[in-house]
């Protein structure tokens, strides 16, 4: 016999298939990009904003090339940083 | 006419021009677009509210659509403590793309393809994210520069490659809206005038790109204002729930 028993499994098998599809073919495919195009940016703009740093605290102090230099790399790490995290965040929401 | 493919970034005056105290106010081209953005934004949210019925038609649909989208967009990424500034972020997102949207339009200006006008954005979220963060823990908020389980040798470098990471947190997100407007409609540009030089015999191939690269635009002019809201709440997330 047909049960209500029997009705709500066949229900939540039908709305996880919907579910599934709903994610793999837009969702997930449009946030993939949006993260490709995260990734690149925030690792120069840490550069850029590191290197910014050491030229300023350079011309404040006029200790000329070693600041900037030591600010660069800095600044890379910090790059590096940034991607690490964003890529967490990521593989969080997966 | 059109050889040169920046000439559509070129700002130019609409009208007289007005000065006040030194400072070139005169309304531009960048002005008129961004007003029409504001514009169909607010028609089109007022007609789409205007009547609340039970069964909606299309417009009052698509007003759901992205009122849904933009709430659970903060639900799910800096959660219930988020919901009072629900109406900046929504109102951010739907500049943003508004502005990407009628930049695709032929003749028309991209407001986001200036740097200005995105970096004023980002570093508006930037400054207002810090004095929420601050108002709501006073200098314990200073602790996000401070991750733990560091060990104490490290400390003063990983406390100044955090604070690097923090103040490059407008500039990724400002250069990467500009970048991926001007590049995309460059690219246009470009393409368009292969188009014009090869003619009616050669043109073809170009046309065809010119027509993918369009439907590329459109998905970009709308993940970016996605990307630019989400990174916004995640920012907000870091501000309003501090994790350590």
């Amino acid at each position: 016999m047909n049960t209500p028993n029997d009705f709500k499994t066949r229900l939540k098998i039908a709305k996880s298939k919907i579910k599934k599809n709903d994610i793999s073919d837009n969702e997930k495919r449009g946030s993939f990009m949006g993260n490709a195009f995260k990734l690149g940016t925030e690792l120069v703009a840490a550069v850029a904003v590191g290197t910014i740093i050491g030229f300023i605290l350079d011309t404040w102090f006029d200790t000329k090339p070693w600041l900037i230099i030591i600010f660069f790399f800095l600044g890379a790490a910090a790059g590096m940083l940034n991607v690490i995290k964003a890529a967490n965040r990521m593989q969080k929401e997966d | 006419m059109a050889s040169n493919p920046m000439q559509q970034f070129t700002v130019h005056r609409i009208g007289p021009e007005i000065k006040i105290a030194g400072v070139d106010l005169s309304f531009t081209n960048a002005s008129l677009f961004m007003v029409i953005s504001a514009s169909i934004i607010i028609l089109f949210l007022f007609l789409g509210s205007k009547e609340k019925k039970i069964i909606p038609d299309k417009l009052q649909l698509i007003t759901e659509m992205f009122y849904t989208f933009v709430a659970k967009m903060i639900s799910d990424t800096a959660g219930s403590k988020a919901k009072p500034y629900f109406p900046f972020i929504f109102s951010l997102f739907m500049f943003v793309l508004l502005c990407n949207m009628v930049g695709m339009l032929p003749y028309s200006f991209t407001v986001t393809s200036h740097i200005i006008v995105t970096l004023i954005m980002a570093l508006f979220i930037f400054v207002a994210v810090t004095i929420i963060g601050f108002i709501k823990h006073g200098f314990k908020y200073l602790t996000i520069f401070v991750p733990s389980g560091v060990p104490a040798v490290l400390l003063p470098l990983i406390t100044v490659i955090e604070i690097i990471s923090y103040l490059s947190r407008p500039v990724s997100l400002s250069v990467r809206l500009f970048a991926n407007m001007m590049a995309g409609h460059t690219m246009l540009k470009v393409f368009g005038g292969f188009v014009v030089s090869l003619g009616v015999l050669g043109g073809w191939l170009p046309l065809s790109f010119s027509v993918a690269l369009t439907g590329l635009e459109i998905l970009v002019a709308f993940l970016q204002a996605y990307v630019f809201a989400i990174l916004t709440c995640i920012y907000l997330n870091d501000a309003l729930n501090l994790h350590h």
